[in-house]
């Protein structure tokens, strides 16, 4: 699914003291099936724009598309948008509430007329994706799990509705290396599969890893936008502004200060030690 | 939530703004007592004036400082039915079934009403003109005189004030799950009752957890800092009241002997 975002403001409180503009004249596309990183310092508007992009607030002024139709006209489907966008928010787990881990995870299919298989099958598949047996875990409360387990859990449920789009707030936050590892690895499938991608993270490296292109927001505008490695080539920018650096890449910088010749955009590990490796060969 | 909850502090530095703590309080029992007490529809008219008069001295906007008030519609239209159809029985125009409606009722309604629409505003003037904390401490300094008689009053300012501060973050976190459940196809905003009613649960559930985990965390977090209930702390010293204290309190008396009398 594309998104394109035109001219777009958002303004919290207008009017009183506490006034924000949270997000300012914002423009940039989304192509589908595009995996997007999306970073910046913490209240630079980078949540209240994945809210706009899901519906769930309107923005103060300009437009935003979902493969090309005005989210906000008056013609919009807006419970086909439900359906089409998923949303994962910073700390899911806590949105967890029903009696079984089955109900739960089947949560957003009510309204979409599936026939009870049809749910079935899409909660089986959802939790298997996440790790889970489905078998073993469907009729226990999601409030009996971990942490880390509910977050799956919690994306399971989200999941469950087959999205177009999916849009995950800072997901990564307080998971473990083995959480983080798996989540990482089925959002790399889900993309390969067909589904956009939108994620936000303080994570330069993870995303220089996973995601085609960086989004950087500053003071709620669009400060850089491009592929990591021309994103995270500007070493002084991203350190001023408080936003992660790539290691892997100042690593390569360092390596070819030295002489080593490591092309210029190595941006991710893997490539880096081939790389290292090769030289090392020769 | 693009819009800010009602009775959300507001920084300012008006003349009520400037007002003690305790003074506003008491100032606020004064005209609330005096609301009650007035009878004639005149003093409504009267009442309304004044505070207009009290929202522009306040600079407070308008929408602001009804906030507490609206979308109550459906509130004051039962407060007026159920007085117009049962408040006086006897001088009624017709009979229904249980329903007397008469005019004393229509007036008593209308009188009610009004009284309900004066306190929430005036209050709400009060909420939005001074720091949460200002306010927990005003009612620690109104309630100390009780612990001569064993009230543990600081103890009770202290559960007051952390509830108090507790109020964004629990509205914070309730506006971030409704987001995460219509996300999910909750249906908050469904015109349908029986739509909305089933929204109830994915909402209250998760914000419940979220509050019993938060005290949790928060009394660990006291003791851990060392706070003991049991432990007496020093008596607080108050600022004494200015002359613009003063004055809004005798103006306020005034108004509460004014109306007691004439009604
Ligand atoms: N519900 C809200 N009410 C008022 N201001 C808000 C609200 N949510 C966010 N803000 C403000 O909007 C700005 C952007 O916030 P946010 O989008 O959450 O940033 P980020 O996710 O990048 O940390 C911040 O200044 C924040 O304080
Ligand atoms: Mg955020």
């Amino acid at each position: 699914m594309s998104v394109e975002l035109r001219n777009v403001s958002c303004v919290y409180a207008p009017g009183t003291p506490y006034e924000t503009r949270a997000v300012t004249e914002l423009s940039l596309t989304i192509r589908d099936g595009e995996f997007a990183g999306v970073m910046g310092k913490t209240g630079c508007g980078k949540s209240t724009m994945i809210q706009l992009i899901a519906g769930l607030m309107r923005p103060s002024g300009g437009q935003i598309l979902l493969d090309g139709q005005d989210i906000n006209g008056k013609n919009f489907d807006r419970d086909g948008l439900r359906r089409r966008v998923g949303v994962v928010f910073q700390f899911p787990e806590i949105q967890l509430f029903e009696t079984t881990v089955k109900r739960d995870v089947a949560f957003g299919l009510r309204h979409f007329g599936w026939t009870e298989e049809e749910k079935e099958s899409s909660v089986r598949e959802a939790l298997e994706r996440m790790g889970f047996s489905y078998e073993a875990v469907k009729d226990k409360s999601p409030l009996g799990f971990s942490g880390g387990e509910k977050r799956r859990l919690a994306v399971a449920g989200v999941l469950a509705a087959r999205p177009e789009l999916l849009i995950l707030d800072e997901p990564l936050a307080g998971l473990d290396p083995l959480g983080r590892e798996a989540l990482l690895t089925l959002l790399g499938e889900l993309n390969r599969d067909g589904t956009t991608i939108l994620m936000v993270s303080h994570d330069a490296d993870t995303l220089a890893e996973y995601a085609d292109r960086i989004i950087l927001l500053k003071d709620g505008r669009l400060f850089r936008d491009g592929p990591a490695a021309e994103v995270f080539a500007d070493y002084d920018a991203l350190k001023d502004n408080g936003i992660g650096v790539c290691r892997v890449r100042e690593a390569a910088e360092a390596l070819r200060r030295r002489g080593w010749e490591i092309p210029a955009g190595t941006v991710r590990y893997g490539q880096l030690l081939d790389e290292i490796a090769g030289r090392w060969r020769q | 939530m693009n819009r800010l909850p009602a009775g959300l502090y507001q920084p300012g530095d008006s003349v009520v703004h400037r007002l003690d703590a305790a003074a506003k309080l008491l100032c606020l029992l004064l005209l609330l007592a005096a609301v009650v007490n007035t009878a004639a529809p005149a003093g409504y008219g009267v009442w309304v004036l004044l505070l207009a008069l009290l929202i522009r001295l306040a600079r407070i906007p308008p929408r602001t400082a009804l906030a507490s008030a609206a979308g109550l519609g459906w509130f004051f239209l039962l407060i007026l039915l159920m007085n117009l159809c049962f408040y006086a029985p006897e001088q009624a125009w017709v009979s229904v079934w249980i329903f007397r409606p008469s005019s004393a009722g229509l007036l008593q309604g209308l009188r009610v009403a009004a009284r309900v629409f004066l306190l929430l505003v005036m209050s709400n003037v009060l909420m939005v003109s001074t720091p949460p904390l200002a306010l927990t401490g005003a009612f620690e300094r109104l309630l100390s005189p009780l612990r001569f008689i064993g009230v543990p009053t600081e103890l009770a300012a202290m559960i007051l004030s952390v509830a108090i501060q507790f109020i964004p973050t629990l509205l914070e976190e309730t506006d971030g799950i409704r987001k995460a459940q219509t996300a999910r196809g909750a249906r908050f905003d469904s015109p349908n009752l029986w739509e909305k009613g089933k929204a109830v649960l994915p909402l209250l559930a998760p914000v419940f957890v979220a509050a019993f985990q938060r005290a949790d965390e928060l009394s660990l977090a006291m003791e851990a800092r060392g706070y003991r209930a049991d432990i007496r702390r020093g008596r607080k010293k108050y600022p004494p009241f200015r002359a613009c204290d003063w004055l809004a309190l005798s103006l306020c008396a005034a108004a509460a002997v004014i109306f007691i009398i004439i009604r």
